[in-house]
């Protein structure tokens, strides 16, 4: 068993993301392995990479910008940790490389009849860590709409009565 | 870069199970509290206590309605957790989404080379 580095259990410090991918593990795991597949889908929509590094192995690195809609430039650094093709890739992520809000992220990929299933897992260091990455990321995002109507939404299911103009 | 405290006490707020449970009680509708201790099956003072943390966060409001208090949820103190809920998760869930595109890509390739 691991021992945690804090008191806090892993489960109020990660972040799960899992998706469905029409296609087998290994093109899956494929479209990791250089930054010319990475430039191709890496970021939401609208937002580009430059690589300026690339070395795909445990060690190595990829250094590259990410580029906004909006034309913000953003630092990345991703560190390669773990590389076990075709199924799991343990990266670290920060802005550079002592970065030290980088944080570790679990890829794990598995197949059943040629659907894959692509799992990330991001663990950070504290849980006040964690809310900090992710207002960076909700920066980068540029989300504010998709938040605002959230927020309405919310607002509307959760007080449906009250009116008043206290 | 600057912090934002607000975001964590937010999220601090409603690691506690029995916070938690208050706001589901109080999505319903507003109530004394009298009635969430009894709901909660804890005594009053402890009640209060923990709405007091969930006030200072911005998740619950009071207000006087005749002789009585009543408590309600604060729907925009809920923002920094549906900031974090989207934000982050998007992000990758849209990279994901083209991660599957790209994919199909892939096959299409492989296929034209006859591979």
């Amino acid at each position: 068993m691991e021992a945690d580095l804090n008191s806090e259990s892993t489960s109020e410090r990660e972040i799960v993301v899992t998706r469905s991918i029409e296609g087998p593990q290994r093109l899956v795991f494929a479209a990791y392995t250089d930054s010319s597949h990475l430039s191709n889908w890496w970021g939401p929509e609208g937002f580009t990479t430059t690589t300026h590094s690339f070395e795909f192995r445990p060690g190595g690195v990829w250094d590259f910008t990410m580029h906004g809609p909006d034309g913000t430039d953003y630092p990345n650094w991703i560190e390669w940790l773990e590389i076990s093709p075709p199924e799991r890739i343990v990266l670290r992520h920060g802005s550079h490389s002592e970065d030290p809000e980088a944080f570790t992220s679990t890829v794990t990929i598995t197949e059943r009849g040629g659907v894959s299933e692509i799992t990330l897992r991001s663990v950070f260091n504290t849980r006040s860590q964690r809310d900090m990455v992710v207002e960076k990321y909700h920066a980068i995002e540029g989300a504010e709409q998709t938040l605002g109507r959230l927020a309405n939404h919310v607002s509307a299911l959760l007080r449906p009565t009250t009116e008043s103009g206290d | 870069m600057a912090r934002a405290p607000t975001t964590a006490d937010a999220f601090n707020a409603i690691a506690e199970p029995r916070r938690r449970h208050l706001l589901m009680l109080l999505k319903e509708s507003e109530l004394p509290v009298g009635e969430l201790a009894s709901s909660l099956g804890l005594p009053q003072p402890a009640t209060s206590k923990h709405l007091r943390v969930l006030r200072e966060v911005g998740l619950v409001y009071v207000r006087q309605a005749g002789k009585q208090r009543l408590y309600g949820l604060d729907a925009r103190g809920l923002r920094p957790i549906h900031e974090w809920t989207g934000g982050f998760e998007r992000f990758w869930s849209e990279s994901l989404d083209r991660l599957n595109d790209y994919v199909q890509e892939l096959r299409r390739e492989e296929q034209s080379n006859g591979s």
